[in-house]
């Protein structure tokens, strides 16, 4: 058969297969205002280098840019997906100890003052709190994502490198989340918390405290035709009814991360069938902290048994009513990259038959001395929302099965810190949203030996050593499979058992475009491509 | 002026306890003539009798028990299984009302008793003795009442944390000043009165005179103070858990039950709305009907309001 | 009258620093201050650097050296800075304030509507079928949580017309009509309440009034039924009427807490919820002070209005 021949049947034949084209989408239209919703007040203004909850980088993430970000549009968030935001290139040295950015030019504060790579350095110095660093943080939660960076040199205007003590190919990714914006070096950190200015797609217009932000195009952003929208509006509304029934009505175009539940989009979308729902998985997951220098939770039987307790299917069933997913310490498959998967889980405490899991639970027990004339009793401390509290209150209910007398202890959200920091709890229902969905943005923080973070005081030397052998490791496959070794000992050891990770229901008009929820809460708030179709 | 009542009603110190007004009988003749003379009052007092009943039988009462979830069957509408339906995590309306009045009863009761003896306390002791104490009692009154309720219990919720007892204290201060005030002229006109002065020229010392004569005749206003001051005291409790700051979970508190979750769920699932609000509704209402009806019978000045 | 008012004057002022004293001692002595709140949103809290912070702010000093020190920057006019927003209390509370007064106007108007023609029709057919009625109707305006009202009333129409009130504030100038349905419906919510107490209030004074001898005086001489209630009895009626009516204003703050929370409405009351959960003592303390001052000022207010309508009262103290 002549070769022109078979080229067209095999060109055929590709056609026969592939799904007939998608509508094409329409070209984007400029204008318009997007009305997105706030469950609080900003409790730091902009400031989103001295916080860590959402209330903050949603609503600020439009005035920033980071040295790179994720890709808008993909929902997952990989190595791969990363793309120059500030910076045009970067590169790597084959040892993976120095990081080089080459910086756009021509690109200015929203005051006027150009971008330098003084900038960078300045923020990131102030971050890691090097000694040379020309401010400081009042409150600097994420200073330990640079641990590893021994200088920032800054060769000319537009050319960065971090040079590293040790290889740590995750520098990229937290360089790439929502958490690492771009400081100007002539403005106060301070400043931050009250007013705003950045490099990004949109200029801050008015903070009306407890009422709504309010943002306008930036006419000079270095992305050209960027961006489409004239501006933004954040509102303000304490109560979630309201604001989800904001959201039915009209008077909002999108939700906000880590707000939907299921049973709450599905009434949203019964009464708004048009309305485009994404199931995405926003790296939030609740644990189970364990004092583990307190008895009898130091030793690792009684507290294999507490895990064995606690079934995870029927914790995602009863208290998410199936909006979550089991996992252990880092975001399971499909939408996470390191996690184990449900196949993985068996065969860990919580994860199998629960009637067989209870039983073992009540042997590891008696082996410790505890049965039904001597019942452990422990104390379960939340905060005081009905969210932690149904958790909690789920736990109790769960160990009382296995014979532990479980009560509830409810503690003010101003309290809740100081309280695990200073380990005065016994069991605590806790919750952990991540940053980025990468090995040493989570385990170091919550795992490692002497760690502010690590509320149960676990420490296990054999662990340590693989964290930081993780974390050196250059070669992706052998990275994967020591991070799921730590994995399977944390649940084995019932260091900090994982209940689940929520899923959220995000819900959208259908006329936002380009909107695209990525599986995490603080990455992709830009709005930089975002259009109003209508 | 007229000092006001929490509950709102208006509560005009009495100028003598009237004797004679209520016949003595035997209980339930008493009650027979309570219920003819004064139906509404009756009505009150049945609806609190059934509220009340609620509580201390609630575990007979209740089809399920209030703080256990049941996955399968969220958020259903009144029906065979859930009698009042069922909330976000499955648990039983119906049995968290039942349970839920110990917590409006308790609350309500033990922070107007709590509020009452204290604050009817300084007032005796404030009338009686006048003077430079009683000078100062004023003032002391005076700066509790200055500040508005629902502010006041915020801010005593706050500084004590969430917990049943913490939140009775809580509702118990803003009554004190009110319940002070009410004994306090009660007892400024008894004091004054022939009957007193007998006793006292029989030669009684002042805590006889005080607890023996003067007292048991601040009683009626005393027990209208309460009635009027209860059902403020629920609505207030109802206030402060639906913004948060009242009784803790897993305690089922109706105000609780109408915060938050309801809201959310509010379109789809009305009933989690109605029904905490007619329980609240009518405990408040029974309590100010009873109320309304014991003060017209223990004053009779005040008849016709 | 001029030594009245001076010694009523001289007393609030004493009981204003005796609130002072305990709303500053009240918001110490909860548990958590701004500064574990700030570490709270930061997802950590570290010893060494809080105590830098409180330094900062001024929290590491007694209790009594913060005292005086509020006070001396009161009386300087300085009405402190806030915690959380770093801005001056007063520029974030002044856009507040037409908000919260626009609504106690509205409910206040609303339950003087309600409450006096019902509390007069009341007293008029004096234990009637339609007095009992509404003496019912008001009793269960007061019964109801306010805020629950609120609820109800957005449920209803959103159930019956498929239309929610905005959940924004809509300004006058940008939006009359939706900015006057905007605040009639929490009105309503309080408003109802309100006017139970002015029904019974007018309902019972009313009452009075009409067995008062010269009433009697007056229909012997022939004059005729309305004739007499609106010319005699109301205008002495009026008078523990108005009192009240000036009294419920001021009590009014109570009652939009939580409305203000449910219809989100950007008022001072529920800025100050917020601030007391965020332990914003300068907001708090200057919040509550002004808070205070009002209500002291409307009961001399009303004190001196009823001593001046009422010639027996003015004399007697």
């Amino acid at each position: 058969m002549s070769a022109f021949l078979a080229f067209a049947l095999a060109v055929t034949a590709v056609n026969a297969v592939r799904p007939p084209a998608a509508r094409a989408t329409p070209a984007p239209r400029r204008g318009g205002i997007l009305r997105l919703m706030l469950r609080e007040d900003l409790p730091q203004g902009f400031a989103i280098h001295e916080t860590a909850t959402n209330s903050t980088v949603w609503p600020s993430l439009p005035c920033f840019n980071n040295l790179v970000t994720f890709q808008p549009l993909k929902p997952v968030e990989r190595p791969d997906t990363i793309v120059g935001d500030l910076a045009e290139r970067w590169a790597w040295t084959s040892d993976y100890r120095a990081l080089t950015f080459t910086l756009r030019r021509h690109v200015r504060w929203h005051d006027g003052q150009p971008l330098t790579a003084k900038d960078v350095k300045y923020t990131f110095d102030m971050v890691r709190e090097a000694p040379e660093a020309s401010a400081r943080l009042r409150i600097n939660p994420r200073k330990d994502w640079y641990a590893a960076v021994e200088a920032i040199d800054v060769p000319d205007p537009y050319t960065v490198t971090f040079r590293l003590r040790r290889p740590q190919p995750s520098l990229l990714m937290m360089l790439a989340s929502g958490y690492s914006p771009v400081y100007p070096a002539h403005i106060a950190p301070a400043e931050f918390r009250t007013r705003c200015v950045g490099t990004g797609p949109f200029r801050l217009k008015e903070w009306r405290k407890g009422e709504y932000v309010e943002y306008v195009r930036n006419p000079e952003y270095f992305v050209p035709g960027r961006p489409y929208l004239d501006g933004l509006r954040y509102v303000v509304i304490a109560e979630r009814g309201t604001r989800f029934a904001a959201l039915q009505a009209g008077q909002l175009d999108a939700a906000m991360p880590a707000e939907g539940t299921r049973t709450i989009v599905e009434q949203l979308k019964a009464a708004a069938p048009r309305m485009v729902v994404s199931e995405i998985n926003v790296g939030v997951n609740d644990n189970l902290l364990l004092n583990t220098k307190r008895p009898p939770f130091n030793d690792v039987q009684v507290r294999r048994a507490l895990s064995l307790a606690v079934d995870r299917r029927a914790y995602v069933r009863a208290v998410h009513q199936g909006g979550a997913v089991v996992g252990a310490a880092l975001s399971p498959p499909p939408t996470g990259a390191w996690g184990l998967s449900a196949a993985d889980l068996e065969g860990l405490p919580g994860y199998g038959r629960p009637a067989d899991d209870k039983a073992r639970a009540r042997k590891l027990l008696a082996d410790a001395g505890y049965g039904p004339g001597r019942p452990l009793r422990v104390e379960v401390a939340t905060r005081a929302i009905s969210l932690y509290v149904d958790f909690a209150s789920f736990v109790i209910n769960e160990l009382r099965q296995v014979g532990i007398d479980g009560t509830l202890r409810q503690v003010e959200t101003a309290q809740w810190h100081p309280l695990v920091t200073r380990r005065e709890f016994e069991i605590a229902a806790n919750l952990t949203g991540l940053g980025v969905d990468d090995p040493d943005a989570n385990l170091y923080e919550n795992y490692a030996c002497g760690s502010p973070r690590n509320y149960g005081d676990y420490c296990d030397d054999q662990v340590m050593q693989l964290v930081e052998q993780q974390s050196r490791e250059i070669d992706p496959k052998k990275r994967l499979a020591i991070v799921w070794q730590i994995q399977r000992k944390l649940e084995a050891d019932a260091a900090r058992p994982m209940m689940g990770w929520r899923l959220d229901y995000f819900a959208q008009w259908p006329y936002v475009r380009n909107l695209v929820p990525h599986h995490s809460a603080y990455n992709w708030s830009r709005m930089q491509d975002v259009w109003l179709d209508r | 002026m007229p000092s006001r009542g929490v509950g709102g009603a208006v509560a005009r110190p009495a100028s003598v306890a009237v004797t004679g007004a209520v016949p003595r009988l035997p209980a339930w003749s008493a009650l027979g003539w309570f219920c003819r003379r004064k139906p509404l009052g009756a009505v009150g007092g049945a609806l609190m009798l059934v509220v009340a009943l609620g509580a201390v039988f609630a575990g007979s009462l209740a089809a399920y028990d209030p703080i256990e979830t049941d996955a399968a069957h969220t958020l259903e509408p009144p029906g065979a299984r859930h009698w009042l339906g069922s909330d976000h995590l499955g648990r039983d309306v119906y049995s968290r009302i039942v349970y839920g009045a110990r917590v409006s009863l308790v609350v309500g009761l033990l922070s107007t008793v709590l509020g009452s003896v204290v604050g009817g306390l300084i007032g005796l002791l404030s009338g009686y003795f006048g003077g430079k104490a009683d000078l100062l009692a004023q003032r002391v009154l005076d700066i509790l009442q200055g500040l508005p309720l629902l502010v006041l219990a915020l801010v005593m919720s706050a500084t004590l944390g969430p917990s049943l007892p913490n939140v009775i204290v809580a509702i118990s201060v803003p009554i004190v000043p009110r319940a002070a005030r009410v004994i306090r002229a009660s007892v400024l006109t008894i004091r004054e009165s022939q009957y007193v002065e007998a006793a006292r020229a029989l030669g009684g010392g002042h805590g006889r005179l005080a607890f023996r004569h003067i007292l048991p005749n601040t009683l009626g206003p005393f027990i209208v103070l309460a009635t009027a001051q209860l059902g403020g005291a629920v609505l207030v409790e109802a206030a402060l858990s639906f913004l948060g700051l009242g009784v803790p979970e897993p305690l089922p508190s109706w105000g609780r039950m109408l915060s938050v979750s309801a809201a959310e769920y509010a379109q789809k699932a009305p009933w989690l709305v109605l029904f905490p609000g007619i329980a609240i509704s009518l405990l408040v209402f029974g309590s100010n009907l009873l109320g309304d009806a014991l003060r017209d019978l223990l004053d009779p000045k005040l008849r016709g309001h | 009258m001029r030594r009245y008012v001076a010694s009523r004057l001289g007393v609030a002022v004493l009981t204003l620093f005796g609130m002072s004293v305990v709303i500053f001692v009240l918001l110490r002595l909860a548990p958590g201050n701004i500064v574990d709140i700030l570490f709270a949103t930061g997802g950590y809290v570290n010893e060494a650097e809080k105590r830098l912070i409180m330094t900062e702010l001024g929290l590491d000093r007694p209790i009594w050296a913060q005292y005086l020190r509020w006070i001396a920057d009161v009386v300087s006019g300085d009405l402190g800075k806030s915690y959380r927003y770093d801005l001056p209390a007063w520029q974030l509370v002044k856009p507040l304030i037409p908000v919260t007064v626009e609504l106690a106007l509205i409910s206040t108007a609303i339950a003087a509507l309600l409450g006096i023609p019902t509390g007069v029709i009341s007293a008029v057919r004096q234990d009637s079928a339609l007095d009992h009625a509404l003496r019912i109707f008001s009793l269960a305006g007061l019964s109801m949580p306010s805020f629950w009202l609120g609820m109800v009333i957005i449920l209803a129409l959103v159930a019956w017309i498929g239309w929610i009130p905005p959940v924004t504030y809509v300004s006058p100038a940008a939006n009359l009509p939706l900015h006057l349905v905007q605040f009639l419906l929490p009105g309503l919510a309080v408003g109802y309440r309100s006017s139970a107490l002015i029904m019974r209030l007018t309902r019972s004074a009313l009452l009075e009034v009409l067995r008062e001898d010269y009433i009697r005086t007056a229909r012997a001489k022939g004059q005729s039924g309305p004739a007499v209630i609106w010319r005699h009895a109301l205008a002495n009626a009026i008078l523990p009427v108005v009192t009240v009516v000036g009294i419920e204003f001021a009590f009014l703050i109570g009652g939009l807490v939580v409305t203000e929370t449910v219809f989100n409405l950007p008022g001072v009351a529920r800025f100050l919820v917020q601030a007391i959960l965020w332990r914003d003592y300068p907001v708090v303390q200057n919040l509550v002070m002004f808070i205070a001052i009002v209500v002291i000022l409307t009961n001399l207010g009303v004190d001196l209005l009823y001593a001046w309508l009422d010639p027996r009262i003015r004399y007697a103290k």
